[in-house]
């Protein structure tokens, strides 16, 4: 046992540091706010080509994919500290269609789509859920019946994030309809610009608008279909091992705290006198921990090539329901102020930021799997309950 | 990061684990409950084989281990609720044998069973930072300690206390007639003492420094058992979900059941990674009182809730004392209020909240 980075790791961090304070500016973040996350901004689109000269974004992806094979933990560790500064560090774009397709696609498709999105030119949006198909995905009914040349395809998803930012969509489709669900569905790249395709948005408690993708008469080429046909469920329950390090990080919700006790040290050191206040700080450090042995477990069990769900369904529940409570009491502390959004200048404390990850704080609970399914997850598969 | 036992600490661990199973039946447990004593048969076994020994230089007759083998231990003799004062004995000799020099001898002897020796800290004022017994300047120790484990059962005390050096450790023996223990009875149902020292004769054995080690190890070692009563209490409600059948299903298939089981498993997981980083962290000598507090206060929070869903989901077959269920939610609650409440420990992270979190 030894509860202690290795010096090449530490070494890493300070690297992804400098990185991170080079490019960190006010006009990125700007950039980075109205595009949502998206890329493609002239500021995002040069840092993620020196995100892409560092080769962090595939360095731990296997040598036969393209990637260095590098320990996952380079990977946890890239994340933790991205998320610590809010630095973008590639979309689903990058951690989920590129693997899929790198994996599932043929030499064709791989040479057509992997250079566009590895240069930033392409930008994907997943269209998985639909308005019945949401925890129970293989529900999905978009049907796409099989024309010549292609296929042609009816249907509605939604929460298709970024479809108004992004070229392409991912896209889930039923291909069979008889056997079981899951067995009849296939997965197959549109052109967002492809005539048929509406597209709504539909604005979040978080700010963030997602939307809703109507496909009417869509014609899909045969060369869009990616992996073989009704063995879509496959490609979408697949990700690369290494892409779970991350998935719940402790840096964004440590920052969290830090900004908040900055707040409370220059701008209400009475508070922070108050021995109620700090103990409730105090609490919030312990939870902080607790989270934390929770990310670090699931990061090194996958970097041991070991899998484990419940596992990594632990640190998916603590990590999405303590940032609903530490941001909860955090709005607490803060009183009145607590409320105020980043438009209200400098009486916001850290610019609004406690409330509006308390409002964005849901969708980590609900959504990538509801926590409810997690802990059944964590009961059938880590403690052996029997189903 | 190297989260896992060696090999030859997973092989300490079923050893003991098997060892404890066949030599301590819960029937035993409950006799020595109800008997009011500690369990010295399993004292002497602990000994003999060599187990006690464990987290020590083999040059004073130990195992060469350290913190994590005396984890282990603990752990293993706290699954099975065991009577004996194995965190407490471990405490004081781990103290002395790093932080007391000159303390070998006395170490040795409790390696070969011929000393127990058990830590004496709180007073009336219930602090852990503060400590009025006195010593005079010959080595008399007069004054009294509260909440003193296994003190009748000891045959030395090392008790906190102020002489003309100020504050320090001192080693009294417990036999002397100047040593009156006088039995409290807990909710843990173990030994329990208040004792007062009227003249008795001690040396002075550690410093302040020894002093304020003994309570981070104390409150270490407290947490391995926290995270045994955890992991006990949670696997046998595991188990009994399983077959206890009602509406013709197991119990465990219900999702509300699972849910709940599903929080306590979360606690013990994320549990048994701090206890081992404190651990770890104590043998690489770089464990802070932060650190440490933190620890204990997140296992003294999680371990009532953990302990009493158990009991939940156990119904009335968990609250008849026929059912093992008990020691563990009993020793689990003394366990979390000793050595350091969550309050108490809170209090020591709130004094450093200006800090920035660690998240890495």
């Amino acid at each position: 046992m030894e509860f202690c980075w290795q010096p090449e790791y530490l070494t890493f961090r300070d690297e992804v540091e400098t990185f991170i304070h080079e490019w960190r500016t006010p006009e990125l973040l700007k950039e980075q706010r109205e595009r949502e996350g998206a890329g493609g901004g002239p500021i995002l689109t040069r840092y993620y080509e020196a995100l892409q000269e560092k080769g962090w974004m595939k360095m731990c992806w296997p040598p036969d994919l393209g990637g260095e094979g590098r320990n996952p933990i380079y990977r946890f560790i890239m994340v933790e500290t991205m998320e610590y500064w809010q630095m973008p560090y590639g979309n689903l774009t990058y951690t989920s269609v590129a693997p899929a397709l790198a994996l599932h696609g043929n030499d064709e498709q791989k040479k057509r789509f992997l250079p566009g999105i590895w240069d930033g030119d392409y930008t994907f949006a997943i269209g998985y859920s639909e308005p019945n198909a949401g925890t129970d995905l293989a529900a999905l009914r978009t049907r796409a019946e099989k024309v010549d040349g292609g296929w042609i395809v009816q249907g509605q998803k939604i929460w298709t994030s970024l479809a108004a930012q992004s070229t392409h969509i991912w896209l889930a489709v039923r291909t069979d309809t008889e056997g079981p669900k899951h067995a009849g569905i296939s997965l197959m790249i549109v052109e967002t610009k492809t005539e048929g395709i509406t597209i709504r948005p539909l604005p979040t408690l978080s700010g963030f608008v997602t939307y809703e993708t109507f496909y009417d008469n869509v014609f899909i080429p045969d060369e869009n279909l990616i992996g073989p046909l009704n063995g879509g469920w496959n490609i979408i329950m697949h990700a690369l091992n290494h892409e779970r390090v991350g998935l719940s990080p402790t840096g964004n919700l440590a920052r969290n705290y830090d900004l908040l006790v900055d707040h409370l040290k220059n701008k209400a050191p009475e508070k922070l006198k108050d021995p109620v206040v700090r103990n409730r700080l105090a609490e919030m450090k312990m939870q902080l921990q607790r989270h934390r042995a929770l990310a670090i477990r699931n990061a090194i069990t996958i970097a041991q090539d070991d899998v484990s769900p419940g596992q990594a369904s632990m640190a998916k529940i603590s990590g999405s329901e303590l940032r609903y409570r530490m941001t909860n009491t955090a709005m607490d502390l803060l009183g009145r102020a607590g409320a105020l959004t980043d438009e209200a200048g400098d009486l916001a404390a850290s610019d609004g930021r406690q409330q509006s990850t308390w409002r964005s704080s849901p969708i980590l609970r609900f959504g990538g799997g509801t926590n409810e399914v997690q802990r059944s997850i964590i009961a059938a598969r880590h403690l052996g309950m029997s189903r | 990061m190297d989260l896992d036992y060696t090999e030859t600490q997973e092989l300490l661990r079923d050893t003991l684990r098997g060892f404890l199973e066949a030599e301590v039946p819960f029937s035993q447990v409950r006799e020595c409950e109800i008997e009011k004593r500690s369990d010295d048969k399993l004292w002497a076994q602990l000994v003999e084989h060599g187990y006690l020994g464990l987290p020590f230089p083999s040059t004073i007759g130990g195992g060469d281990g350290g913190f994590v083998e005396a984890g282990i231990l603990i752990e293993e003799v706290s699954r099975r609720a065991a009577v004996v004062p194995i965190v407490e004995v471990l405490t004081a000799a781990i103290t002395l044998q790093r932080h007391c020099p000159g303390s070998s001898e006395v170490v040795g002897d409790i390696l070969n069973g011929s000393a127990i020796v058990v830590p004496a800290v709180l007073e009336a004022n219930d602090s852990f930072d503060s400590f009025e017994l006195a010593a005079s300047a010959d080595g008399a120790l007069r004054g009294e300690k509260r909440f003193v484990d296994y003190a009748a059962v000891a045959t030395h005390h090392l008790v906190s206390a102020v002489g003309a050096e100020g504050p320090g450790l001192y080693l009294v023996d417990a036999r002397d007639p100047a040593v009156k223990c006088e039995p409290i009875p807990t909710l843990g149902r173990t030994p329990q003492s208040v004792v007062r020292y009227d003249g008795a004769a001690s040396i002075r054995v550690g410093e302040r420094d020894a002093a304020a080690a003994l309570v981070q190890i104390g409150r270490a070692l407290t947490c391995v058992q926290l995270l045994a009563c955890m992991d006990a209490s949670l696997e046998q409600t595991v188990a009994y979900t399983n077959v206890r059948e009602q509406f013709g299903r197991p119990l465990s298939t219900f999702q509300a059941v699972q849910h709940h089981a599903a929080d306590m498993g979360m606690h013990a997981e994320s549990s048994r990674f701090l206890v081992y980083e404190a651990l770890d962290c104590l043998e690489r000598d770089v464990a802070t009182d932060e650190q440490i507090a933190v620890t204990k206060a997140s296992l003294s929070r999680a371990v009532p809730d953990v302990v009493m869903t158990g009991h939940q989901l156990h119904g009335g077959q968990g609250y008849i004392e026929e059912n093992d269920l008990y020691f563990f939610t009993i020793r689990g609650k003394d366990r979390a209020l000793a050595w350091g409440t969550a309050e108490e420990c809170l209090e020591i992270v709130a004094a450093n909240v200006e800090d920035k979190a660690q998240w890495l």
